[in-house]
């Protein structure tokens, strides 16, 4: 009974993380520009990780396993938001209203 | 009137402790694995420390966790209205970029307050410079500017610094 509701759940947030990914993935199409698409993959993509993480952790085989698991979503996470940022950076200059007196040069 | 930062040692220390649990973690607890794991952690724990030294902001741990059920929830919420966006057939965006101040202190609070608002909702950070933030938004009619200022004081809170008033307008 118990084990029927676990895979139940576990099934719900599969099936919506990969909803969520496949609508990052929509996002790039969708989107009219590349600030807006940076948008979509961020925040839809880090959800959908966050649910399949979910979802894996009671198949971890030991409490190691599962913390790794839980540090995939994390580094996974650092790693989506710099690059956001720095591809953001890279972009937004030139449509910017900024004073421009600041010199990027990354 | 600022705290001194924390000695290099304990620092080092602290870091370590950390690496420690990483390599656990990435080792699935392995004993055969720590013989190498301590060469390894004791390199990176340097490396870190010479790399970013010990900083007079240092995360309180019950503000961290509070930061860290604010940013999770938010987070869905992000998704949830990317998702939203995606699938109205009218595609409801009005992007823009918003500048304001920021209270917070350079370094580390900045950093962390930039890089959690590009996975919340409708913000995505660009620069930071001279303790003013950028950010894009995907709908600049809602209500972004006191978003940013909540992040800000969890942010805040989390390495336990009182924000001072703003100062000048937005």
């Amino acid at each position: 009974m118990v084990d029927g509701l676990i895979i139940a759940i576990q099934l719900v947030l599969l099936v919506s993380g990969c909803v969520f990914f496949a609508l990052g993935s929509l996002g790039l199409f969708r989107f009219p520009d590349t600030l807006t698409r940076i948008h979509a993959l961020t925040k839809a993509d880090n959800l959908g990780l966050g649910f399949i993480v979910l979802a894996l952790l009671p198949l971890a085989p030991s409490f190691a396993a599962g913390f790794k698991t839980l540090l995939i979503w994390v580094v996974a996470l650092a790693a989506s938001a710099t690059s956001a940022h720095l591809v953001a950076r890279a972009v937004g200059g030139s449509t910017s209203d900024s004073s421009g007196k600041e010199n990027d040069n990354g | 009137m600022q705290p001194a930062p924390a000695s290099p040692i304990a620092t080092f220390a602290i870091r370590a402790a950390i690496l420690a649990g990483v390599w656990w973690m990435l080792t699935l607890g392995d004993p055969s694995s720590w013989a190498f794991g301590v060469i390894v952690i004791t390199l990176a724990a340097g490396l870190s420390v010479s790399l970013f030294p010990p900083s007079v902001h240092r995360l309180r741990p019950v503000g961290f966790a509070r930061f860290l059920a604010y940013f999770l929830g938010h987070s869905v919420i992000a998704g949830v209205d990317v998702a939203k966006r995606l699938l109205t057939p009218s595609l409801p965006l009005k992007p823009g970029l918003i500048s304001l101040p920021l209270r917070l202190p350079e370094g580390g609070p900045c950093w962390l307050l930039a890089n959690a608002l590009s996975l919340m909702p409708g913000t995505l950070s660009v620069r930071v410079v001279n303790g003013r933030l950028t950010v894009h938004c995907l709908d600049t009619s809602d209500s972004i500017e006191e978003d940013i200022r909540e992040a800000e004081v969890q942010v805040a809170r989390a390495f336990g610094i009182t924000l001072e008033q703003a100062g000048g307008d937005g």
